[in-house]
């Protein structure tokens, strides 16, 4: 390409794109978001061929194909199975807003669940201090602040207790 | 648990916002800089295959040819409409509030279309077919939106 090409300044555009919208959650994660928000309750549902427990709940289950009927009550402590440590903000899906950079994100399997549940986790951003098979208690918003979607849960922090292989 | 509770309906509001920046390239940055510091509209001509792309891009689309800010040419002011759409509901999506008419227009000497606004016009006599010329905005930044939109001839 020839210099001549070269203009005087180059042009770029900043650019938002902002989309507000609004899911109907049906029956089961209705179900699973009142009991959140209402009891500050964590609830799965166990398929009736493999005995696997999903959550958040659903119908079917993914590897069988059965459908799912018997919910099961979860504890608030869990084991964390994966996390990153964030150096770019993530926008957070229930408000649109970036969550300042650095923090950890992680996956946490709650007891008596088979899937994880991925959120913020309440610790420095250090990865020589965070280990996969830590225990983990979830941090619920009060009762009055909470509004039915994932925000109602703060953030995940270290519970007592051995790491877990 | 009672396993015929009614947790009834619900819906939950979420809200996703992506920035981002869109970098016009050397090509697009000649076209924007003229557009906004002289109020004129360049497209692209390929020699081989004779035609004049609106805007203005680096390589032919039709025979890969690189092309050059020697072949930019000016083109309009003045178009015509090729289709147009009238847009009558809220999306956060459109820059401009709704209702509005989008319309694809070919200015005179180019060979392609652009999508734009169409502005100081009765929708109701919107024909594809219509010469059409535009209307520059005040305060140009180097944007596509430096012209606000074309309007009847």
């Amino acid at each position: 390409m020839s210099q001549t090409n070269m203009p005087r300044e180059f042009i770029s555009v900043p650019m938002t794109v902002d989309v507000p919208y609004r899911f109907a959650a049906g029956k089961y994660l209705t179900r699973f978001l009142k009991e959140l928000r209402d009891n500050g309750r964590f609830f799965g549902i166990k398929c009736p061929s493999c005995g696997r427990v999903q959550m958040p709940p659903r119908i079917v289950c993914a590897p069988c194909h059965v459908r799912n009927e018997e919910w099961v009550e979860l504890g608030l402590e869990g084991t964390l199975v994966g996390f990153t440590v964030m150096y770019l903000p993530l926008t957070d899906p229930t408000t649109g807003k970036p969550h300042e950079p650095p923090f950890v994100y992680g996956a946490v399997v709650l007891d008596g669940a088979d899937s994880s549940l991925s959120h913020l986790v309440n610790v420095e951003p250090d990865v020589e201090k965070i280990k996969v098979g830590m225990r983990m208690r979830v941090v619920l918003r009060p009762r009055e602040e909470r509004t039915g979607d994932l925000s109602d849960i703060l953030y995940f922090e270290p519970a007592a207790g051995p790491v877990q292989d | 648990m009672t396993e015929e509770m009614d947790y009834g309906v619900f819906e939950v509001d979420q809200h996703i916002t992506a920035h981002s920046r869109y970098y016009a390239g050397w090509m697009g940055s000649h076209f924007y800089i003229r557009l906004r510091d002289e109020k004129k509209i360049h497209g692209v001509r390929c020699e081989s295959c004779a035609k004049v792309f609106w805007p203005p891009r680096s390589t032919c689309g039709r025979c890969f040819s690189q092309l050059t800010a020697d072949d930019l040419v000016e083109i309009g002011p003045e178009g015509t409409v090729e289709t147009f759409t009238r847009v009558d509901y809220e999306e956060p999506v459109h820059p401009r509030r709704a209702p509005l008419i989008y319309a694809v227009i070919t200015l005179d000497g180019a060979d392609t279309g652009m999508a734009h606004f169409l502005g100081e016009v009765d929708f109701d006599r919107i024909e594809i077919g219509m010469r059409v010329r535009p209307v520059f905005a005040e305060e140009r930044k180097g944007h596509i939106l430096d012209i606000a939109y074309f309007k009847p001839v």
